[in-house]
């Protein structure tokens, strides 16, 4: 669906700082919404957390630089990195790109996902967030 | 309370298409396409930018060369007309108040064009000094001013006056028809390329269309840029932004803007706490840096060994390098071209290395760039 010519995937789970979350078999996938992306306007530096290191459910585990503003990226859940997106490295672009694809940022095996997944909101509620958001 | 935003003349454009963003009191274009995009057409085309908000005052009067003489360490009287030249706006204490261009419209007739954010500040300086006969006036609300700049920026210009641009070489200016409209033309900017800033006379919000006809007939053969890459563009060539890199606690040694100085030249308002120089060099001096892995930001710290020796002003990804790169503030002893440092950004500290900007070769961007590339 859109809001306001932003694309929301069905089946992500949201957060209102604008990141989304994917389960994938034993991983969750993470990257920010195609909101987060346009607002920045075109990335050009993503710091992602390295493999083995721990994230904190809405505490900030990276940002995503465009030429004039940082943001900060929060984790909507709490584990251990798995793996992050290398080609952003080079292409940070695919954030832009492919804000739910190849513009993922990191895949973290979580620690308490049932629990955490509660307090993030679905696709439907995230685009009413958005409405509101837009509206003021 | 927040004070109503204003607008430039070519508000209605921006609305349309572009990202706005407020700027020194103005709704500004932030970005029409992307910052990226914006700032590689001016690299390798051209591109337009509505610098409106910047404020201009028009100086004139049989004193108005010993008054503006009084005000800049650069010599004015030995400007010629049709001369624009940088300058600096001092306080007592040799402290920036702002950076500036002056054009000399004739024997006794000047433009004075200075930062959107100085505005009333360097008109009351201005006023506070300016002997009686002496015209100042404002011309930012009467005006429109467009920059338009790049390697084809004399390509996209030339179609729209009758002026032979061929002819006015770099730093000159000379006043013509522009698209119809009387203007004032000066081969100035603030990307480091080749290119040209427009004064549109007799324009105003109220009645904004020679601003707009100027404005839209560039637009077919030029990038619209908003003040994204105006701020990218400005860095990469190493061009201090007034607030940011430097102030009025910054003088022209720390500036390493001693060059504006005219040698020999006294008198002037700062000239006397400048002295102090004759037998020493600043404590500190601005300077490039370039980080291998990052962005460096306002406020980051820059160390040597683990200990502090300056700090980021302002930095930015250039889009030309693909790396992050800065101004910056360091310790005179540690301003060296070519010296390793470190640069804390968020909590890991990147290996940098201070330089004298432009970040780009000279060889195949900026105005010296050679012909043909």
């Amino acid at each position: 669906m859109e809001v306001h010519g932003y694309q929301i995937l069905e089946g992500l789970l949201y957060t209102k700082e604008h990141e989304w979350a994917k389960q994938e078999g034993a991983v969750v996938k993470i990257g920010i919404t195609d909101y987060a992306a346009k607002t920045l306007n075109d990335v050009v530096y993503v710091a992602a957390p390295k493999p083995k290191s721990k994230v904190v459910h809405m505490k900030s585990m990276g940002t995503v630089e465009s030429i004039k503003a940082v943001s900060e990226v929060y984790s909507p859940i709490s584990g251990e990195v798995a793996r992050n997106n290398g080609d952003l490295d080079t292409h940070p672009e695919l954030v832009n790109k492919a804000p739910y694809g190849e513009g993922w940022l990191v895949e973290v095996t979580p620690s308490n996902f049932a629990a955490e997944a509660k307090s993030l909101l679905d696709a439907k509620a995230y685009a009413a967030y958005l409405n509101t958001l837009l509206a003021k | 309370m927040r004070p109503v935003s204003r607008t430039t003349q070519l508000y209605d454009y921006h609305a349309k298409h572009a990202k706005l963003t407020e700027f020194a009191g103005y709704d500004m274009p932030l970005w029409y396409s992307t910052t990226t995009e914006e700032h590689l057409a001016v690299r390798n085309d051209s591109g337009i930018f509505d610098v409106s908000h910047m404020a201009r005052f028009e100086v004139g009067g049989e004193h108005a060369t010993g008054f503006l003489e009084e005000l800049v360490p650069t010599s004015v009287e030995s400007q010629p007309p049709g001369k624009a030249f940088y300058t600096l706006l001092l306080n007592e204490r040799g402290g920036i108040i702002d950076d500036l261009i002056i054009e000399r419209l004739g024997a006794d007739r000047y433009m004075v064009v200075v930062n959107a954010a100085n505005h009333q500040a360097d008109l009351r300086h201005m006023m506070d000094r300016a002997p009686s006969g002496l015209a100042i006036r404002d011309m930012t609300e009467d005006s429109a001013m467009i920059a338009i700049q790049g390697p084809a920026s004399s390509a996209s210009l030339q179609p729209l006056t009758d002026l032979d641009l061929s002819q006015l070489k770099r730093f000159r200016c000379a006043e013509a028809k522009v698209a119809g409209e009387d203007a004032l033309i000066s081969r100035t900017g603030y990307t480091g390329e080749d290119g040209f800033e427009v004064i549109v006379y007799r324009t105003s919000t109220a009645n904004p269309q020679g601003a707009l006809k100027v404005w839209d007939r560039l637009a077919s053969t030029s990038a619209p840029c908003g003040l994204g890459a105006r701020d990218s563009l400005r860095l990469e060539a190493g061009l201090p932004l007034h607030g940011s890199d430097i102030d009025q606690e910054t003088d022209p040694f720390e500036a390493d803007l001693t060059w504006v100085m005219t040698a020999g030249k006294t008198g002037y308002v700062g000239a006397g706490a400048l002295a102090k120089y004759r037998d020493h060099g600043p404590a500190t001096v601005r300077r490039g840096l370039v980080v291998e892995s990052g962005i460096p930001r306002h406020g980051f710290e820059i160390t040597v060994d683990s200990s502090p020796v300056g700090s980021v002003t302002s930095g930015t990804f250039s889009p030309l390098l693909r790396k992050g790169v800065a101004l910056c503030r360091v310790k005179s002893d540690r301003s060296a071209l070519g010296d390793r440092v470190g640069v804390l950004i968020r909590d890991a500290r990147q290996d940098g290395t201070i330089t004298k900007p432009p970040f780009y070769d000279e060889r195949l961007y900026g105005w010296k760039r050679q012909k043909g590339n």
